[in-house]
């Protein structure tokens, strides 16, 4: 069992390997200053789009990366210069890399025997991790005749069977398809909950990382945008970025100029005449034609029921999904859309009136995309 | 604008049947979804009608017409591909302008203008005329070839997907564009998707095949609230529906039904009743939606049922909740700040209300309260 610190990372790769990415700029790292700590037994998700520096992070913690500025430490003893091998670390991959003429327990047993340990220590360990990712059955198939779902979970059987201080993950479900993903998440989340080895996945769908771990650590560019548990990025994002890269329908993000009216501020919009109330907690750091992202996700958006100061505007889209009904109104070239469990209809055209929940809506400063706190 | 039929279609690739039996109606000017999962022959179904495949057997007839004999160009269908085969060398004004300048169907370029002009701006391309698919995003590629389909007046617009290459966030927001477009489409529109928020969202009625058979045909509500199997039950909802056995037992002239191996009597709706007992046996399949099921943490009443937490993932908007009742698990979808430990015991209650029951060996629908209400319920 291990905690693992990562003090002010940097990864740059070098020239040669620069030709590959001929369109970065000269002096642009794949990574950069990169800092912290996962605690011991903690489960961990990097999550990020592509070429934002979450696997190269990974791979420089699996030491199959050289690290180019910055410490890594497992524990107390820096790993910087440790052989992989030597940092008692359990990898899996997306693809599966089993070796096809093994069956799953000798697959599972493969790197045990390489470490001459004893035939009964090593059936001892495959009969505890076995059952843990429900391969207790295939133990004498080969690989070839296992489903995608199945190899996965014996890959990644394959890497805690050793009892490794830090388990890494890959993008272990992204070769799976919908019900098999969603049972294997499951899996691996109770599998952790018994083992309690620290654990990194990474990954690129925020589904799998809010389900998974228990704190996330949102990257882009090669830097970190935000560290939190699941439900502070989804309800105190850190910036734009991570507001719409968190939640599913997205948040609404929509430019907006706010003006004072009388006494109340309020948000208006290019090519809308919708006008909606400023939350009174923003009136100290707001000013009248100040220039704002207005961030607010489909289910803090209500439609209301009595006279709020709020500009009525036609509904553009009614989307009964069944476990939900969305509702869309245009907001000049953008929609805004909303989310309901309540069984209503509204008509397109009919006039509604929106108001936003005043402790979920936030501002973001529409150049740097920095939160603007109330 | 025609109405389109096809009568008995079966198409087989060597030994493997594709399509079997497969007859609909498509009524002029409908908007029509094809649903079903990958390999159930949604889109050997639409080759059909374009006229790409040939059915071994059957009819196709699109404005009563048998068509089965005609060349797909002289069907006068206009069809969007999931990975948008647009002419990489030609601008976007070009590759929309594309269809009404072929041989066939060939218009002047006043008329070509005006039309690119109407279709750039409803698919908010019309900034984009000069430029070409390589200097386009994947989203803007994909209203490109919608704008290409939607520029002609065809007898029938084909959909393949059309919005399965684009990442969650933009799928959602393309689903309102076209959602929002449909008003103007003004023509009958077969759309094939493997998406249920789709097919809900933007159907006048959805046929659900599955291994080359149409298993439902209806409106999104009845696939929803009447499903007429587990199957059609377990494609449509986030997450799936849980199928729970149960036995259903009169006694003292009471109906009453068991579940989960534990000893609480479940009593289905009044209007239920009737079509419970006609389908003569004790086997039933008790189906809850995530929605449909209270928890807590403090044993509520006798009357709850027990189980520990198995999994419990918070999505954002909600939290996923598994129950392991020892029997079986079940899903329920709870508020999104719920915090639960695993293995921690939690009780669950189901709402008979909104419980569909299905014969526990044919899997086939018996009923469910207030049936009549979704019957032909659009919205």
């Amino acid at each position: 069992m291990a905690q693992l610190t990562l003090k002010n990372v940097y990864k740059r790769y070098d020239n040669q390997e620069k030709k590959l990415f001929r369109k970065k700029k000269i002096n642009d790292f794949a990574v950069k200053d990169v800092s912290y700590v996962c605690e011991d037994g903690e489960f961990i998700g990097i999550l990020g789009p592509s070429g934002c520096g979450k696997s190269t992070t990974l791979r420089m913690i699996a030491g199959l990366e050289t690290i180019t500025a910055g410490d890594m430490y497992i524990g107390d003893v820096r790993i910087n210069d440790l052989h992989p091998k030597d940092r008692n670390i359990g990898l899996a991959f997306e693809d599966y890399a089993l070796y096809p003429p093994l069956n799953v327990y000798d697959n599972l047993a493969f790197n045990m025997r390489a470490k001459k340990k004893s035939e009964e220590e090593i059936r001892k360990a495959i009969d505890y991790v076995a059952p843990l990712m429900k391969i207790d059955d295939l133990l004498d198939m080969k690989p070839p005749a296992l489903s995608g779902g199945q190899k996965q979970r014996v890959n990644i059987a394959r890497a805690i069977v050793r009892r490794p201080g830090l388990l890494l993950l890959d993008e272990p479900l992204s070769h799976l398809d919908g019900k098999m993903r969603q049972q294997l998440r499951q899996e691996i989340k109770r599998m952790h909950h018994e083992i309690k080895c620290t654990t990194i996945i990474v990954t690129h769908d925020q589904m799998e990382a809010m389900s998974l771990a228990d704190r996330i650590i949102i990257m882009k560019d090669g830097e970190i945008q935000q560290i939190g548990t699941p439900l502070e990025v989804y309800d105190d994002p850190a910036n734009e970025f991570v507001a719409g890269f968190i939640g599913e329908p997205p948040m609404n993000l929509l430019p907006s100029v706010i003006i004072k009216n009388q006494e109340n501020f309020m948000f208006t919009f290019e090519g809308s005449d919708l006008q909606v109330e400023v939350p009174k907690k923003y009136r100290d750091v707001v000013k009248d034609g100040m220039k704002v992202t207005l961030g607010v996700r489909p289910v803090d958006v209500l439609i209301a029921s009595e006279k709020v100061k709020s500009t009525p505007v036609p509904v553009a889209i009614y989307e009964n999904l069944g476990d939900e009904r969305r509702v869309s109104v245009r907001v000049g070239e953008q929609l805004l859309s909303m989310t309901t469990t309540d069984d209503v209809y509204y008509e397109p055209g009919q006039k509604v009136q929106l108001i936003f929940h005043e402790e979920r809506t936030h501002l973001f400063d529409p150049q740097t995309g920095e939160r603007i706190r109330g | 604008m025609a109405k389109i039929e096809l009568c008995n279609i079966t198409k087989k690739f060597g030994d493997v049947v594709a399509l079997s039996d497969v007859s609909l109606t498509v009524e002029d000017n409908e908007f029509f979804v094809l649903f079903g999962p990958a390999g159930a022959g949604k889109t050997t179904l639409l080759k059909t009608i374009a006229g790409a495949e040939f059915p071994e057997k059957g009819l196709v007839k699109i404005g009563g017409q048998i068509v089965n004999h005609v060349e797909p160009k002289d069907r006068n269908v206009s069809m969007v591909f999931e990975n948008y085969a647009l002419y990489p060398n030609l601008s976007v004004y070009d590759n929309i302008a594309s269809p009404m300048r072929s041989r066939l169907y060939r218009k002047d370029e006043a008329y070509i203008k005006d039309a690119v002009d109407r279709v750039t701006k409803m698919m908010k391309i019309n900034h984009l005329l000069d430029r070409k698919p390589s200097q386009l995003s994947n989203g803007q590629r994909q209203r490109v070839a919608l704008g290409r389909c939607l520029v002609r007046d065809p007898n029938v617009f084909l959909m393949d997907e059309p919005l399965a290459h684009l990442d969650a966030k933009l799928r959602h927001f393309m689903r309102g564009e076209l959602k929002e477009m449909q008003t103007s489409i003004n023509s009958t529109t077969i759309y094939v998707t493997h998406d249920y928020m789709e097919a809900m969202s933007l159907a006048d009625r959805i046929a659900v095949l599955n291994k080359g058979k149409i298993v439902q045909i209806g409106t999104a509500q009845e696939m929803y609230y009447t499903p007429c199997n587990e199957f059609v039950a377990s494609l449509f909802g986030e997450p799936e529906i849980n199928l729970i056995p149960a036995v259903m037992k009169t006694e003292g002239g009471t109906l009453y039904l068991r579940m989960l191996g534990q000893e609480i009597d479940l009593y289905p709706e009044e209007d239920t009743i009737d079509e419970l007992t006609a389908a003569g046996t004790g086997d039933i399949h008790i189906g809850l939606r995530g929605n449909d099921i209270r928890f807590a943490f403090e044993k509520p009443g006798d009357d709850w049922f027990e189980g520990t937490v198995y999994a419990n993932e918070p999505i954002g908007n909600k939290v996923i909740m598994t129950v392991d009742t020892g029997d079986c698990k079940v899903a329920l979808t709870c508020p999104n700040d719920t915090v639960a430990k695993l293995d921690q015991k939690v009780y669950i209650r189901p709402n008979m209300k909104n419980a569909l029951y299905f014969h526990g060996a044919t899997k086939e629908f018996i009923t469910r309260n207030n049936k009549a209400r979704y019957t032909g319920k659009k919205n």
